[in-house]
């Protein structure tokens, strides 16, 4: 497997919890760089072929500021032959209107761009109303809700991360 | 300077944009980047400084931060075009008004109420910006009543086929009143080009928006509405926002229907200078409030996609310091309001009848029952003035006019384009009257405010504003309306078909109250509040309407001039001051006195309560030394007592007997006749009353 980029805000608290989750779910034999998302440019964003991105959903369904402010790079970007697997935090039960709606944000400026966005979950287990997330009943990316099912969230990231070894290139 | 910013933004438009998003921060030019950045800072300067002047007893004790919804404010003003489009912004709206072009002097001088403020020199609240002559409107304190002047002004466009959009700005807790409803269904139904937008931080005052309904984004409960396009943004992202007004606006124009702006913004401060916002959000909210500066974020960009150095940044910083010195001087040195100036603008001026500047006559044709004076006055004015309008519930449906014919066959001569049906929503017969008046100063609208004068209460606070506006403006603005009501009882109607309203009614400034007796009274006035400025109650004794009693020859060209009382019988030895239908039997009872003991009773018949003609009644009473207040209305805090007041202020030395009054009890009017009989005012009644004080 390349090297994954695991891009999230080091300024984050439970996001950065959880990407340092997901490092230890792969072991040692994956090599992966954190990577800030705060101090991005396209060159080190365009560095990985395999990326794995935290992004949360803020408020009612918005990218967190640092997403949302390089968003008008993605756009110029080429990103076919990257691979790229997300991962949000989100609340079920406070937005159910909008749960984890950044992942789906994020992941179809990707794919428009070529990128091919792996580590889609079933939304079983969860209860919520809409998601830009979601296609096909499943999510596109790995849904975390610390909020309301912390206790699940161990497990999820567990057989996510088996998920992507077999996805990642 | 504004024309000059809105032919950039579609310049930007029309040459830069070519995908979906129309602006971004790649692909907008750099003037106008630049040109945003000073805005936003000096918007944020001015929003930071307002609390300073509270804090040294300068002014500006209210004060609503808009630091937050600066994206969302932005846009809307950038595509405002004063030239063509109409403006409503609410209380939050700083950086709006300042992107629409106000400039910081303006904005100060509404924040410490100088007598230069373009509002209304100082009248109205602080951080209620406009300039009306830019069709930035002043606006009520009351949250989301402009919504319904926006669908007036909205319909006026539409009936003028005029090119150009309605802005409404409102906080997203604001769409919990009623009336906003009442725009929006009304906005869809009549199709019209208003663009509503929600400004949506989470909360209303320290109110959260679960609280207020149950969709997180309250555009969301309006998707049902036939005609209506939602729009959701980020309103705290620029570009985002500009997009989405822009879109809003294109889309708004190219049909003629309305739209809904949802912005999602935070509001990083209290909700006002009086709120603490800490009493109610945790540290972790007030914290992500910050993070979410769409100002930081704007600058952030600038520099991250080397649209601007951090050099050229600090010199727009630095001009804008130099513009809130300066504008901040300006304030400190200009005039205050003259405390003399209280009575300008609670009215604007009356039609003046040279012909019939006394408002009597000595025609005598054929009588005309107090109904056909009504009608055929509606009629000649509709024909003799191509801007006026009529509308009301019932209105106008094949044969049927009014809820009693008041407006028979108006529909018929002069189109559904002038005369036409509303929905039952009081308020919205009154708010849409309010809007549409605001398009231009030579459109004349006449409305019955309800069925039933007892069913106008639900339109009370578009009434209520609607006393305010020109007042409020400085003379800005007259809300050129005629309010119809149908008054009264004898008619076995029960508590919302016979109740008296006007000593309600009476208590505000700002509104001319009128209440005829007779035909040619009704004929004269109705004309006169027809060719008036500003807004008249006409409250029409509905038992009249058609009773021959009331009927006279009324001259085709009749004018009644408003604060003309009427002298209906003449009397040496008692004055009794009276209107609408208790005047008939007033009458009646006087000649009855007459005839039994000699006594001559004078009747004055007011005709106008509003403005009050207090001449003739204290000649009257200077005459008469006695005097008997009759009125169908509750004694009790009815007009009556204002009446009876003022004479024994003024004439307490002319008088032999005390001044006495007849009228309702105070209780509502019940259904049964039996009962309204017990309750209302009548021959008996006014002849024991009239009785005692010729005995006195």
């Amino acid at each position: 497997m390349k090297k994954i980029g695991l891009f999230y805000s080091f300024n984050t608290i439970k996001t950065a919890k959880n990407a340092e989750k997901i490092k230890n779910a792969f072991g040692d034999a994956v090599d992966i760089d954190k990577v800030n998302v705060e101090e991005i440019d396209e060159e080190t964003f365009l560095s990985y072929d395999n990326m794995v991105l935290g992004v949360p959903t803020w408020f009612d369904g918005e990218l967190p500021n640092y997403w949302d402010e390089f968003m008008p790079a993605i756009e110029d970007l080429k990103l076919k032959g990257k691979t790229v697997a997300l991962f949000g935090l989100g609340d079920q039960v406070g937005y159910p209107e909008n749960f984890v709606d950044a992942i789906g944000i994020l992941a179809k400026a990707l794919e428009e761009r070529g990128a091919k966005v792996v580590g889609l979950t079933s939304t079983e287990g969860f209860t919520f109303e809409r998601s830009a997330a979601l296609r096909d009943g499943k999510f596109l990316g790995l849904a975390l809700d610390i909020e309301n099912q912390a206790a699940l969230s161990n497990d999820r990231i567990k057989n996510w991360v088996e998920q992507l070894k077999a996805e990642f290139n | 300077m504004e024309t000059v910013e809105l032919t950039s933004v579609e310049k930007e438009k029309n040459n830069e944009m070519t995908e979906t998003k129309k602006f971004s921060i790649k692909s907008t030019s750099k003037g106008l980047l630049g040109r945003w950045y000073h805005l936003m800072t000096l918007g944020r300067a001015l929003d930071e400084k307002a609390p300073n002047y509270l804090k040294q007893a300068i002014g500006w004790s209210y004060h609503a931060p808009y630091a937050g919804h600066d994206g969302i404010q932005l846009a809307i003003g950038q595509v405002f075009d004063k030239e063509t489009d109409h403006l409503f912004p609410y209380y939050r709206d700083m950086l709006t008004s300042i992107s629409a072009g106000l400039t910081a002097e303006e904005v100060i001088f509404n924040g410490i109420s100088k007598d230069t403020d373009v509002a209304g020199g100082g009248r109205h609240m602080s951080n209620h910006f406009a300039k009306p002559e830019w069709n930035i409107h002043n606006v009520s304190s009351c949250t989301g009543n402009h919504t319904l002047h926006a669908v007036g002004v909205g319909r006026a466009m539409k009936k003028y086929k005029h090119e150009g959009v309605v802005f409404s700005s409102q906080g997203e807790s604001s769409v919990s009143e009623g009336y906003v409803y009442e725009a929006i269904n009304g906005a869809t139904n009549e199709q019209l080009p208003v663009i509503f937008v929600f400004q949506d931080n989470g909360y209303g005052i320290s109110v959260p928006k679960k609280d207020q309904t149950a969709n997180r984004k309250v555009a969301d409960n309006f998707r049902g509405m036939k005609y209506l396009k939602i729009i959701h943004c980020n309103g705290k992202d620029v570009f985002d926002s500009m997009n989405a007004v822009l879109e809003a606006k294109e889309y708004a124009l190219a049909n003629s229907t309305p739209v809904i702006v949802q912005a999602n913004c935070v509001r990083m401060g209290s909700h006002s200078n009086s709120d603490r916002h800490e009493l109610y959000r945790d540290n972790a909210e007030l914290n992500y409030v910050q993070e979410y500066d769409p100002l930081a974020k704007y600058r952030r960009m600038l520099v991250r996609y080397k649209r601007f150095t951090e050099e050229e940044l600090q010199a727009i910083e630095a001009e804008v310091k130099l513009e809130v010195k300066k504008a901040h001087k300006a304030g400190l040195t200009a005039p205050d309001p003259d405390p003399a100036s209280i009575y300008d603008f609670v009215l604007p001026e009356a039609y003046v009848s040279e012909k019939y500047p006394e408002g009597t006559h000595s025609f005598t044709g054929n009588e005309k029952k107090l109904i056909e004076g009504l009608n055929e006055t509606l009629k000649a004015e509709f024909r003799h003035n191509p801007d006026t309008y009529i509308w009301g519930q019932d209105i106008a449906n094949k044969d049927k006019g009014g809820i009693f014919n008041v407006s028979k066959g108006m529909q018929q001569e002069f189109g559904k384009e002038r005369v036409f049906n509303a929905p039952i929503a009081e308020d919205y017969i009154m708010g849409t009257a309010n809007g549409m008046s605001r398009f231009n100063d030579k459109i004349r609208i006449v409305v019955e405010g309800a069925e039933f004068a007892d069913y106008f209460w639900p339109a009370m606070e578009q009434f209520v504003e609607t006393t305010h506006d020109f007042w409020r403006s400085k003379g800005q603005y007259a809300p050129n309306i005629t309010v119809r009501l149908a008054s009264g009882g004898y008619i076995g109607g029960g508590l919302y078909h016979s109740q008296n309203i006007e000593g309600a009614l009476t208590t505000f400034p700002g509104v001319r109250i009128v209440y005829p007796s007779y035909a040619d009274d009704a004929a004269g006035l109705l004309r006169t509040s027809m060719r008036s400025k500003g807004m008249t109650v006409f409250m029409e004794p509905k038992a009249l309407y058609n009773d021959p009693k009331a009927a006279t020859p009324v001259p085709e060209d009749f004018e009644v001039p408003f604060g003309k009382a009427r002298v209906r019988r003449e009397g040496s030895d008692l004055t009794i001051v009276t209107y609408g239908n208790t005047t008939h039997m007033c009458v009646e009872v006087a000649d009855k006195l007459a005839e039994e003991s000699g006594k001559q009773v004078e009747v004055i018949d007011l005709r106008s309560l509003i403005p009050l003609d207090k001449e003739t009644v204290l000649k009257s009473v200077a005459k008469t030394n006695k005097v008997l207040v009759v009125h169908e209305d509750k004694v009790f805090s009815g007009f009556g007592a204002e009446i009876s007041a003022m004479i024994t202020e003024e004439a307490f030395e002319t008088l032999d007997a005390p001044v006495k009054r007849v009228g309702s009890t105070f209780t509502p009017v019940g259904f049964n006749r039996i009962l309204e009989r017990a309750i209302l005012p009548n021959n008996d009644k006014i002849y024991a009353a009239a009785k005692d004080l010729l005995d006195y």
